[in-house]
């Protein structure tokens, strides 16, 4: 079996609240709360939750942009350290990422083949005709053209924008990029290029995903596991059949219940089981299971005790007391 | 959970409705109608009108867009001709408006209660102390818990969630026979949407109030709409009830949208079908179909002329309108893609 590309053991990272005058700091935000996953060389997993569930903090920790406040990450056998530039410097080039508005994550000022080229001509791996060259190649690879380099971003629609984003992902030829809601911002039938394109570079060069998205209809497409995250902590990990077949989590359950299908017929013959309530602040968790103030089935044992994850027979990881086999 | 079939008279009709940016047509002759009871998506990608034809109807259009033509009519009254004093009279009282962002929508310095209250005292249809004791028992018919404690809140304390649906009981509390939602769960996660397109369902299924639902979200319109009306670069492209929509699109751009999104019956990592080439600018619309350039059914005839939109449907699928010139043949496309 081969090695992880990305390994997640217990990661935490905290948001300090910071006091004022005549107010007293209050407790830590655990945005990510002991979170463990890996991901396999070639494997993309899902990671899907409600806003302010810590996915995409924990997509900013496994890039080293926010410091964790406990366990480790390791990239390729590299561990990462906010805190170590050079560290930093050498996981970039296993571990791109791609953001979801195109618009700010492109300067508007530097032309389409300066930005894509930049990774490469800061390390020294290529410049003058090379370097053209080589961002010529990339640009084709995402579906532009080689003359499409000395435009500026604001000549591009959004799809094309999270194209050039995408070719300077690839630059430098990670083993895994971080997609965070990399088509939330886009219509569906511009979302529906990007996908494919995203299918096609990863079956081309056999590098891993980490697909982090609040749509359940998008990541059942792309993922070949999923992890359900709320409040900080993962409640349900699974392979994407398993997940979609059979949602052990009651939360889990809820989500894929609340997502709507496009089947008029499908949808309205759900049983509407509609969550009740919203997410309690990170800043002030209830004790034990985290769901618990939300979940049909809690009882005592979940507002005292946080249930741990544990795997199944079909190998899926849930963390509830009540969850079935 | 199935909706009782609606069946009272047109609440609102847009008739030959014509939007222009400096003399660019934004919205080129669309005409819809909405019945008491019913629920009447308006879909389609950013750009394509739909959310400007929404705002035309209680006249809320941005500076730099006029109204050029056509009328519109609530409960048989042409809006389009009134002046900006009978406007204001209809507007939170005959028709309301819901929108995308509820915590933009609010006021920031007043407590949502007085808020609720003002929409009622504003119109005269209650006295101040009445007018808080009714958005009180509003917010308990809205589920809403620990009435007393919310009307004092201002909107900062209060979730997204929360915010859209006091932003409801603005837009339901004078009883308008019109709701326009606008995008009404896009800002929000997926299981407060959930909660939010019942409560809205709810509503207006027990005041038969017709609604017309802005959305880009096909997912939204399979759970809520009765009928569905599909709009590509300002003009209609189809129109039909939402079954038949999902079921059999009759025009190339409906179908390619539908195959484009991921769905369970999908093998996974499969090709999903997609739409090539960019939606053309309003002030360079020619003479034929504004779909062609990126049609892959399109013919001569279709760069020539402008399809009509027609009923294409016979029998039980009467009231089945498509504006394509090749619209028997768009059952294929969703197989080949």
């Amino acid at each position: 079996m081969s090695h992880p590309i990305l390994t997640v053991d217990k990661a935490a990272v905290h948001f300090a609240s910071r006091g004022g005058f005549l107010r007293k700091a209050g407790p830590a935000l655990k945005a990510v709360d002991g979170v463990t996953l890996s991901i396999l060389p070639g494997e993309t997993l899902g990671l899907v939750g409600e806003s302010g569930c810590g996915k995409s903090t924990l997509a900013n920790a496994i890039l080293g942009l926010v410091p964790l406040a406990g366990g480790s990450i390791t990239v390729a056998g590299r561990e990462v350290r906010s805190d170590d530039r050079e560290s930093l410097r050498a996981i970039r080039s296993d571990a791109q990422m791609v953001f979801q508005d195109p618009a700010l994550s492109l300067n508007p000022r530097l032309s389409v083949g300066a930005a894509i080229g930049e990774p490469l001509l800061v390390r020294g791996l290529a410049k003058g005709a090379a370097l053209r060259d080589r961002v010529a190649v990339l640009l084709k690879s995402v579906g532009l053209e080689a003359d499409h380099a000395t435009r500026f971003p604001h000549a591009f629609s959004g799809g094309q924008r999270q194209r050039i984003v995408i070719a300077r992902a690839l630059a430098l030829q990670p083993k895994i990029v971080i997609c965070d809601e990399p088509v939330s911002a886009l219509d569906v039938s511009v979302r529906a290029q990007i996908l494919n394109l995203l299918v096609d570079l990863q079956r081309d060069t056999g590098m891993s995903y980490l697909f982090v998205s609040h749509d359940l209809s998008v990541v059942r497409h792309i993922a070949d596991r999923v992890a359900v995250m709320y409040l900080g902590r993962i409640v349900e990990i699974a392979t994407m059949a398993v997940l979609f077949a059979k949602p052990r989590h009651p939360y889990s359950q809820a989500l894929l219940l609340a997502a709507p299908e496009p089947d008029p017929a499908r949808q309205r013959a759900k049983t509407r089981r509609i969550l009740d309530g919203e997410l309690p602040s990170a800043a002030n968790l209830p004790p034990g299971c985290a769901f618990n103030t939300r979940c049909p089935i809690a009882t005592d044992i979940c507002r005292r005790d946080a249930p741990l994850l544990t795997a199944r027979t079909d190998g899926a990881m849930v963390a509830c007391h009540h969850a079935e086999e | 959970m199935t909706r009782p079939e609606p069946a009272g008279g047109p609440v609102l009709e847009i008739e030959q409705l014509r939007l222009e940016i400096e003399g660019a047509a934004v919205v080129d002759g669309l005409s819809l109608s909405v019945r008491k009871g019913e629920i009447v998506a308006l879909v389609g990608e950013s750009g394509c009108g739909k959310s400007l034809s929404a705002f035309a109807v209680l006249r809320l259009l941005p500076d730099a867009v006029t109204l050029a033509g056509g009328r519109i009519l609530l409960e048989g009254r042409d809006l389009a001709s009134l002046d900006l004093a009978a406007m204001a009279a209809v507007r939170g009282r005959d028709a309301s408006i819901i929108f995308q962002e509820p915590t933009a929508s609010l006021d920031p310095l007043m407590p949502v209660g007085d808020q609720i209250a003002e929409a009622l005292t504003a119109h005269g249809m209650a006295p101040a102390r009445v007018a808080m004791q009714r958005a009180r028992e509003m917010l308990v018919s809205i589920g809403i818990s620990d009435p007393d404690r919310r009307l004092a809140q201002y909107p900062f304390e209060l979730s997204g969630g929360m915010c859209q649906r006091i932003m409801i009981a603005i837009a339901l509390i004078c009883g308008p026979r019109l709701l326009i939602a606008d995008e009404p769960t896009t800002a929000l996660d997926v299981t407060i949407q959930a909660q939010i397109l019942h409560l809205i369902r709810e509503l207006v299924t027990a005041r038969s109030t017709a609604v017309l639902l802005i959305t880009h979200d096909m997912g939204v319109v399979a759970d809520m709409a009765d009928r569905v009306v599909v709009m590509y670069a300002g003009r209609v492209a189809e129109a039909a009830t939402a079954e038949a929509i999902f079921k059999a699109p009759k025009h190339p751009y409906t179908a390619l949208l539908l195959a484009s999104i991921p769905h369970a019956a999908l093998t996974p990592k499969s090709r999903l079908a997609t739409i090539e080439g960019t939606v053309p600018r309003p002030s360079s619309h020619g003479a034929g179909c504004r779909f062609a350039s990126r049609c892959p059914l399109v013919e001569d005839r279709c760069r020539r002329e402008a399809p009509p939109l027609i009923d294409h449907g016979a029998g039980q699928e009467a009231g089945h309108e498509a504006a394509c010139w090749r619209s028997h043949e768009v059952g294929m496309l969703g197989a080949t893609t």
